[in-house]
């Protein structure tokens, strides 16, 4: 009876032993099960930081890269259609100095001649000031400056564009430029690259944000193609709306023409962060 | 000398040793400060004990009370400046009520092992543990993790054989078997000690090395 009683007693004692081993085990696994998730956690973080500071790099080389280009082609406007010319005004007019006694009638040729030449050079100079801020949109605002540029795409026969624009000038001057940018890159694409006869093109407005809805019949591209997406000028677009805020997003397959869309939302926050993006791009 | 005894004075070793650590590394963190004063609160009860228990040949079971009771106050308030939730502050205060009562209800139970009081503090305090971990598992660089670790683990060990504690005692099982759950709960603080050297170690050693 005894040895029974002390028997049970003993086996009280293990169970207490076994569930102390229980606890322990499960409070090692608890332990082990946070530190894997931690590891795991942290990794995950870290590949995101990494993935947005790629992000960020190739952006900002596609930044560089478009004023690299935009300063090359002014420096190829300047030279073609102002240097050059201005060149002729100054040998015809040391022409004219050096003959002596002047004859008139070459003298009036030479005359015409430079007033001819000084006209054209006038123009050049007018259209590559109006290529790097258009006046109307400085003057007359975004809606007037699309029309203005649709027009134009029009105008030359190559392409019909219908647009509708519902905006009530919610954006800064130097965020309606940047929109007004993507617009010209994106007509520009569609008429050099993808060969386009029809394009259209909305901006509409509503209380919460600002949605462009751009379509065009061209010929489309590989959307994986990424060579095809850098030389098309598509990085210059995303880096305008990442300086927006926006978010953009298109389709395209070849032969299926290209279509995109861009939000850009009305924040309270927006518009003073963006004016400082806008004061280092601007 | 029994194994035991050797267990004790390992783990009361290393206690002074972390507790010396610490001092010396102290930093201006609120957690850091509380977790030095639970080091120095424990050196000085747990020598306390060692002393009438060992000298002086008597219960020292009123002394374990006396450390179970500033323990979970001091770890309490750590937790707090780990955790900034005021209702830490609540809980405590309601435990400490309700051991209060228990006390003066039953002045006797300061000679035995309250299992409920036990239960209850150290149930509350292992709870704290797992919501640090939670939390941390937000943080880059969690403050005195390992140290949480060595908490936690040593709760919940130590909850069950301070809580079966007089149930060993009524019950006259062999010496064999509570001399087990003892030594169980001595190796438990030492690998506790152990962790809160590595914590040490790992994140203040090069520290107060520098300042010397």
């Amino acid at each position: 009876m005894e040895k029974e009683l002390l028997q049970e007693e003993s086996q009280v004692a293990m169970i207490v032993l076994i569930a102390i081993l229980v606890v322990l085990l499960m409070g090692i696994a608890l332990v082990l099960f946070f530190f894997l998730s931690r590891k795991k956690i942290i990794q995950t973080a870290l590949e995101k930081t990494n993935l947005e500071l790629s992000y960020q790099k190739e952006l900002l080389h596609a930044t560089i890269q478009t004023q690299e280009k935009e300063r090359k082609r002014i420096a190829q406007d300047l030279h073609d259609a102002i240097s050059a010319k201005l060149t002729v005004i100054s040998l015809t007019t040391n022409v004219l100095i050096d003959r002596t006694p002047p004859d008139f009638e070459d003298a009036n040729d030479m005359l015409c001649h430079i007033l001819e030449v000084t006209t054209q050079t006038l123009d050049s100079s007018r259209t590559l000031a109006h290529n790097l801020l258009p006046p109307i949109l400085e003057n007359f605002g975004l809606v007037a400056a699309v029309e203005e540029v649709c027009d134009a795409f029009i105008n030359s026969q190559q392409v019909a564009i219908t647009y509708k624009t519902v905006y009530n000038g919610y954006l800064s001057k130097e965020e309606e430029l940047h929109l007004f940018r993507i617009i010209q890159e994106l007509l520009n694409n569609s008429v050099r690259h993808g060969k386009a006869t029809y394009i259209a093109l909305d901006i509409m407005e509503d209380q919460e944000q600002l949605y462009v809805a751009y379509v065009d019949n061209g010929k489309g591209f590989d959307t994986t193609n990424t060579a095809v997406k850098k030389g098309i000028g598509l990085k210059n677009i995303e880096t305008r709306v990442a300086i927006l805020q926006g978010t953009f997003s298109f389709y395209s397959q070849l032969s299926e023409g290209f279509q995109c869309t861009i939000y850009i939302n009305k924040q309270p926050q927006h518009t003073h962060e963006k004016k400082l993006h806008s004061i280092s791009y601007g | 000398m029994p194994l035991i005894k050797y267990l004790i004075y390992t783990g009361h070793i290393l206690l002074l040793f972390n507790t010396l650590c610490y001092a010396k590394a102290l930093h201006k963190n609120k957690a850091f400060v509380v977790f030095l004063i639970f080091l120095i609160f424990s050196s000085i009860t747990l020598s306390s004990m060692m002393f009438i228990a060992f000298y002086l040949h008597q219960n020292n079971l009123y002394m374990n009370t006396i450390f179970l009771i500033g323990q979970f106050i001091l770890l309490s308030i750590f937790y707090h400046s780990l955790l900034k939730q005021r209702i830490i502050h609540y809980l405590g205060g309601i435990t400490l009520c309700v051991l209060t009562y228990q006390y003066i209800r039953d002045p006797s139970l300061m000679m035995k092992y309250n299992p409920i009081g036990i239960s209850i503090t150290q149930i509350l305090l292992i709870s704290y543990a797992i919501v640090y971990f939670y939390k941390s598992l937000q943080l880059q660089r969690p403050t005195l993790i390992i140290v949480n670790v060595g908490i936690f683990l040593y709760l919940i060990c130590s909850t069950l054989i301070f809580a079966s504690g007089n149930l060993v005692f009524a019950i006259d099982i062999p010496f064999k078997l509570y001399d087990l759950l003892f030594k169980a709960n001595a190796i438990m603080y030492i690998v506790f000690q152990i962790l809160v050297s590595v914590e040490w170690k790992k994140n203040y050693y090069k520290k107060s090395r520098r300042l010397l």
